[in-house]
């Protein structure tokens, strides 16, 4: 019963629960039990010894027994739950009188359900939570209510699922196989060296979640088409929860180094050329998310606090960012770069704001990207991935250029629009100030993060090489970026769809899709046209004598009954008399 | 006199005094609220003599306190503990559930009468469960039936057939009443004695012709109790024509306490000790659960009236109870023990929805039901989810059953026997999911006879009815209580039946 108790009172649940209440509360009144529903859930958080796990039988059946194990803290689980409480938070200030009731209700279960997904011990509840937060944040693309957001959360809904379907996949076979449910570290081969498809399945949906290349263009597709404050949650817990998930599963499992390095580059490029700043935002995220996944490939303990490290660091900058972006939004309708600029004159404090944010995603020393990407920078070199390393340290320079400096030059600098909107609203304001004052105090005091992350720290981030090599690059990618703007060779804002891989999914893969179902349908219409005439038949049979007004089924009178009554009376005395 | 050591009586005891009682309260609210706590007294009772027998093992009790075998012996072991746990907790359910659908359904005259009647019905069930006296068998039989009959009578406000369909019952449950007695009596004859264990003893080792006699008799005494196929002529009309609540309460309790005392007289009173008893398997009770489990449930595919549908699906699941007996192993008992409790889960369940149906829409036709699921979503979820056991849908009751007789066929070595069961199954499969679809894809009627308001079963009706529907599911989850105790009841039965001699 405490069991049960302890898990009804667990973080996940308080903060789902919290969510659900709020449905029937005004604005203000929401805002300020979400808050205090998340502070609830975070000093229960922190309460929790480390190495806490609850665990109960599911299903104690003959045919089956199942042990869940809902609840589990670790150092790793709980470094992610407490970022995501933090994420949570951070939106509930900046969401308050600007989003309405269903995306308020629907961004803190998500964040419930990430919560709960990273304090999962058992792949079930994992799965459960997992369908959650696709499920809730749907509702968030979904918003706006235009016909394109309406599009573009239906393909969201549906490859999240998918996740989740490769999910519930995994598990099954997880069972079937009699390994149990509990998630933890596992090979995606074998002892024998054959795939293992329980594993693969399972790395399948985590890999979609986190956007792997080919396979992440639900993220661009919706991010930016969703509300104001819809993007804010978003970017903060679909992608990292899929980050956990894969540094608890697949800790130095070789693919993810190379996946994780082709993801921070080729966004980079789309990046460059992409006209709407927030979808600019969305290919930065998913290059960020490159960088924590080739960390998690490489899987010692430095690495692994590296991946922990920049989650942390990236949810709070990357937060900041969307919601600069928001703000810019809601005072002037737009984020496309062509519409935009000169609004650091009626806008200071969000041009602050986003810069610092831009300073933390570039990794400014003494700001929070600096004390997380150096980890992940170091184990590389440590393991000797000299060849990766470089394809970090471009990448890295490639943040710089579009989401460091492009990002806060054509939003706030850049060729004046003639656009004169009034300051962000204070709610806005003080969440974003909150994050900034997070971004600059982490970059500061790196101890503090440190001291949370899931293996011990011994690293100084602030030695003499780390910080000139970083201010090396930093200043080089900026004098590249001054150089093609002064020459004109940057290139330019323009209002263009730029194609990327889901061209594949959209026009020959729908062609595809319509002409299997088309077939499918005949042949079965072909198959069915046979039977249906025999099976008509025997069911005709069958109606005759079961029907209504078949014999087994008339009222017959009681003389009957009683009839058969006799018949079976001398039938089973003829038995008796003669066994 | 402390009350711990008379808890034997109790269940017994509670219903029968209190039953004059509600008779004597003004009708309306009074009996109701009466008889319901009633129920939950009885219930609580039985939970602590099913918790005192998990500890003990057997406990005896002398009515009385006259040492059997000249008095009546109450002997309560794992096998009637739960079947008295399942009895009394129906009937702690189905009491509350009943108040709004009485109200509809009976003249507001006779609710006292009604309840009066439905308390000495559950002491009927439960005496019949508990005794250890072949008689005393007897006499609660006909006190719960005598109290049935009229129960049923009752539903002839709405319909009138019920006047019909009750005296149908009368007469075919009086001949079964009188089989049973006749058998009883001529094993009285043979051995001198009424207590069963005591019966038990002297009949070991003795062969004759009045044994043979007695044991046909008994057989199909209790076998037209439990609607044996094809002696089940008279259940779908009562329980068709019946107050709604009264066919939850019997389709979930009579003939599963039946199908307890055909247990109870083949493993103790008999023991395995006779010829004729593999005889019978092989030849009265397979083939007879068969033809029930293919032709009855054939039947209810085609019924346009629910109630009688579900009636009909109750022979076809009487008969699974029928094959895992006539195995004659402790894993076929297991599995039947198991199924009297999950099958009254499920038909508790269904027939408690149907009566949230004829409450809004008057009518128990299949007609009623189309588009349920716009009109009162919780019912039609509750009826689904119930369905879903009926058929053994894993994570449901239904699916232990199914998945304990499955292992007793195989294990009994009828292999034929367990793909019967599957394709049985999948005939479920066919009158469940036609109202299935009924509910979800059709469109509700507009107006008409059929016509229901958009509104659900009131809350007095939803909560206990889910209080069945999640016990369906949390003891498809958790066998412990049910799997646990029917295994370790049948193996007592088992080791009493062969030990003994």
């Amino acid at each position: 019963m405490t069991d049960l108790q302890a898990v009804l009172t667990s973080p996940g649940v308080i903060v789902v629960l919290t969510a659900l209440v709020g449905m029937g509360l005004g604005p203000t009144a929401r805002a300020a039990v979400y808050l205090a529903g998340l502070a609830v859930s975070a000093l229960v958080l922190v309460g929790y010894e480390q190495g806490l796990a609850i665990s109960f039988a599911l299903v104690d059946a003959p045919y089956l027994s199942v042990d869940l194990t809902p609840l589990r803290v670790d150092r790793l689980s709980f470094i992610f739950a407490l970022i995501f409480h933090i994420a949570a938070a951070l939106n509930v200030i900046y969401a308050w009188r600007i989003s309405d009731r269903v995306q308020d209700v629907a961004g803190l279960a998500y964040a419930g359900a990430a919560i709960g997904g990273a304090l999962a011990g058992d792949l079930l509840t994992l799965f459960v939570y997992w369908e959650i937060t696709a499920i809730a944040s749907a509702f968030l693309v979904f918003a706006p209510g235009t016909r394109e957001s309406f599009g573009a959360g239906m393909r969201y809904l549906v490859v999240q699922i998918l996740s989740g379907l490769f999910l519930l996949a995994g598990l099954v076979l997880f069972v079937s196989s009699g390994r149990g449910m509990a998630f933890e570290a596992m090979s995606l081969t074998a002892a024998s060296g054959e795939l293992d498809f329980a594993a693969l399945a399972l790395f399948l949906a985590f890999g979609i979640k986190a956007a792997f290349p080919f396979l992440h263009n639900w993220l661009q597709d919706s991010y930016p088409k969703a509300s104001i404050t819809g993007s804010v949650v978003l970017s903060a817990f679909t992608t990292k929860l899929a980050v956990y998930a894969l540094a608890r599963g697949f800790p130095g499992a070789d693919p993810l180094i190379y996946i994780g390095a082709a993801m921070t580059v080729f966004p980079v490029f789309f990046a460059l050329i992409e006209n709407n700043l927030r979808k600019v935002l969305a290919y930065s995220l998913n290059n960020q998310v490159g960088f924590m996944v080739c960390a998690v490939g490489v899987g010692t303990e430095l690495a692994i606090n590296g991946a922990a490290a920049h989650a942390f660091v990236h949810i709070i900058y990357k937060a900041l960012l969307f919601m600069s972006m928001g703000a810019v939004l809601y005072r002037t309708g737009t984020v496309k770069a062509t519409e935009l600029g000169g609004l650091y004159r009626t806008m200071p404090a969000t041009a602050v704001f986003c810069i610092i944010g831009a300073m933390s995603i570039s990794a400014f020393p003494l700001f929070s990207g600096f004390v997380a990407k150096s980890l992940t920078m170091s184990a590389l070199g440590y393991e000797g991935l000299f060849f990766v390393w470089l394809v970090l340290l471009f990448a890295s320079a490639g943040v710089l250029e579009h989401s460091g400096i492009k990002i806060p030059y054509f939003a706030f600098f850049g060729h004046d629009s003639g656009k004169r909107p009034k300051e962000a609203p204070p709610q806005m304001l003080v969440a974003m100030g909150v994050a900034a004052a997070l971004c600059i105090g982490i970059g500061v005091f790196p101890q503090a993060l440190y001291a949370i992350l899931p293996y011990d720290v011994k690293y100084q981030p602030y030695t003499a090489a780390h910080v000139v090599t970083q201010m090396q690059l930093l200043l080089f990618a900026t004098l590249a970026f001054a150089l093609l703007i002064k020459f004109k060779l940057y290139p330019d804002e323009v209002a263009s769809t730029n194609l990327d891989f889901d061209w594949f999914y959209r026009v020959p893969g729908r062609a595809l899709a319509g002409w299997v179902s088309g077939a499918s349908g005949a042949t079965f219409n072909a198959f069915w046209a046979i039977f249906s005439g025999r099976v008509h038949a025997i069911m005709e049979r069958i109606y005759a004598v079961h029907g209504p007004e078949g014999q087994m089924a008339r009222s017959w009178p009681i003389g009957f009954m009683a009839l058969w009554t006799a018949i079976l009376l001398g039938f089973v005395l003829v038995i008796a008399f003669f066994a | 006199m402390n009350l711990a050591a008379q808890l034997p009586v109790l269940p017994v005891v509670i219903p029968l005094v209190t039953a004059p009682i509600a008779m004597l309260l003004p009708n309306g609210r009074a009996p109701w609220a009466f008889a319901t706590i009633v129920s939950w007294l009885t219930f609580a009772a039985c939970a602590f003599l099913l918790q005192a027998v998990l500890g003990a093992g057997v406990i005896s009790y002398e009515l009385g306190d006259w040492r059997p075998p000249l008095g009546i012996e109450y002997r309560i072991d794992l096998a009637n503990a739960l079947v008295l746990f399942l009895v009394s907790g129906i009937a702690a359910v189905v009491f509350p559930f009943a108040y709004r659908s009485v109200q509809l359904e009976i003249d507001a005259r006779q609710t006292s009468f009604f309840y009066c009647a439905l308390l000495i019905c559950l002491t009927g069930l439960l005496g019949v469960t508990i005794t250890g006296d072949a008689f005393n068998v007897f006499v609660f039989l006909e006190i719960s039936s005598l109290a049935t009959y009229a129960l049923v009578a009752m539903g002839a406000r709405r319909d009138r057939r019920a006047l019909t369909a009750a005296f149908n019952y009368l007469i075919m449950g009086t001949i079964g009443a009188s089989f049973f007695v006749i058998g009883v009596g001529l094993l009285y004859q043979a051995t001198g004695t009424l207590n069963m264990v005591d019966m038990h003893d002297k009949l070991v080792g003795q062969s004759s012709r009045v044994i043979d006699a007695g044991f046909a008799f008994i057989v199909v005494g209790i076998g037209l109790k439990l609607a044996m196929f094809p002696m089940h002529l008279w259940l779908p009309g009562a329980y068709t024509y019946a107050p709604s609540a009264v066919s939850a309460f019997l389709a979930a309790t009579a003939t599963k306490v039946a199908v307890y005392v055909m247990i109870r007289f083949i493993d103790t009173v008999f023991g395995f000790q006779f010829e004729f008893l593999g005889a019978a398997f092989t030849w009265v009770f397979l083939p007879l659960g068969l033809a029930g489990m293919f032709i009855a449930s054939l039947v209810a595919v085609f019924q346009d009236d629910i109630k009688r549908m579900l009636a009909y699906s109750s022979v076809g699941q009487i008969g699974y109870m029928l094959l895992g007996l006539s195995f004659g192993t402790v894993e076929g008992l297991t599995a039947s023990l198991v199924h009297i409790f999950n099958h009254a889960l499920m038909k508790g369940a269904l027939f408690m929805a149907v009566a949230c149906v004829v409450l809004r829409a008057g009518s128990h036709s299949v007609k009623a039901f189309a588009g349920l699921a716009k009109r009162m979503p919780f019912t039609t979820w509750a009826f689904i989810i119930s369905g879903m056991s009926l058929i053994g849908v894993p994570l449901t009751v239904g699916f232990i059953s199914k998945w304990y007789l499955l292992q007793a066929s195989f294990a009994a070595g009828h292999w034929y026997a367990g793909f019967l069961i599957v394709a049985s199954s999948l005939i479920a499969v066919l009158y469940v999911g036609r109202i299935v679809e009924l509910m979800l894809l059709r469109e509700p009627a507009e107006d008409g006879p059929y016509a229901i308001p958009a509104k659900d079963a009131p809350l007095s009706m939803l909560i206990p009815m889910w209080f069945l529907v999640l016990a369906n599911i949390y003891f498809g989850l958790h066998t412990e209580l049910t799997g646990g105790i029917a295994s370790r009841a049948a193996e007592a039965l088992m080791f009493m039946a062969g030990g003994a001699s």
